[in-house]
């Protein structure tokens, strides 16, 4: 840092600046990072645990989502056929062959 | 990042032929673009070399997001790993370094979301409340200790920009360019930055 520097110079400060780059310089070797970052991707890299449950929990929901879907259908086609099952006929037209006897209305109104 | 892209660029790099050795030219002659457009081709020689040219300023970008050395080594290496990856996104008519510095701003940036508070107590904490000073190798220690934790005092985009613009060489525009906010408020940043670690300079300078 010179006298001469104001904080809106536009010229980078060399003093404030190398003073940054040995504060900020790590310890390790550059050549034993470069190998590292290139040997990376070959060797699976350690992930948090957060990544493996997010895919565990993913695939499972897939799993069950087409469990509930084929169990759906072997239970479907598994339903015999002769079971009752509800009908949307008109219930009026259901009855209309059945004719009640006149003393069948009649007994439950003895004032009649 | 996408560990599987990043794989699969390796791989290629590792299983397409290699650069033939005609080039007259060795790999620091080379420009970045030139550099990066043979890295796009699997020349896992050219990405190495992009690596070593740039590691030591995204290692220190990054430790300034972070503070933490080790950190800020994994940050560099993520960074590096998804530029390989985005290299096709890249374009070749405007500078590498700004690009790049983005990226690692970025991924030190994530990763400082992601990871636990730790304790803060450090070496630096002690050396910064005072004590004897035996040498002159202790004293600069002391210095880079209060610099470290002075800059950790400041805004994280103000640690950045002071740092790519004092000590990596950046211009503002430049800069402006690598944390998405416009040149006048890096011009801010870098003044607020400076004002604070000139004080500690001067400080320190007077104890001398």
């Amino acid at each position: 840092m010179t006298d001469s520097h104001t904080p809106f110079d536009h010229r980078p400060d060399t003093r404030l600046g190398a003073a940054l780059r040995e504060a900020l310089t790590a310890p390790g070797d550059r050549a034993a990072f470069v190998a590292r970052v290139l040997a990376a991707p070959a060797r699976p890299a350690a992930q948090p645990v957060e990544y493996f449950l997010a895919r565990w929990a993913a695939r499972g929901i897939v799993a069950a989502a087409a469990a509930a879907f084929v169990a759906g259908l072997v239970i479907g086609r598994a339903r015999p056929s002769s079971e009752p099952t509800v009908s949307d006929a008109d219930p009026g037209a259901m009855i209309a062959d059945v004719q009640a006897e006149p003393n069948m209305l009649f007994a439950s109104n003895p004032g009649h | 990042m996408d560990l599987a892209s990043a794989e699969r660029a390796i791989v290629k790099m590792a299983t397409e032929p290699q650069r033939p050795n005609g080039d007259a030219r060795s790999p620091q002659e080379v420009g970045d673009a030139s550099l990066v457009a043979r890295a796009r081709s699997g020349d896992r020689e050219a990405f190495g070399t992009l690596v070593d040219r740039y590691a030591d300023q995204a290692r220190r970008v990054a430790r300034a997001v972070l503070q933490d050395p080790d950190d800020a080594d994994d940050a560099a290496q993520d960074a590096f790993l998804a530029a390989l990856v985005k290299l096709d996104q890249y374009d070749t008519a405007r500078p590498f370094g700004p690009w790049l510095m983005r990226i690692v701003a970025n991924a030190a940036t994530d990763r400082r979301r992601r990871r636990k508070v730790r304790s803060a107590v450090s070496l630096d904490e002690g050396l910064v409340a005072g004590g004897a000073r035996p040498d002159a190798l202790a004293e600069r220690a002391v210095l880079l200790g209060r610099l470290r934790s002075a800059l950790a005092e400041l805004p994280e985009r103000r640690r950045v920009a002071v740092v790519l613009f004092d000590v990596e060489g950046y211009s503002h525009a430049e800069i402006a360019q690598v944390l998405g906010i416009p040149e006048g408020t890096v011009r801010s940043e870098v003044f607020h930055a400076r004002r604070k670690l000139r004080a500690l300079l001067a400080d320190w300078r007077d104890e001398e």
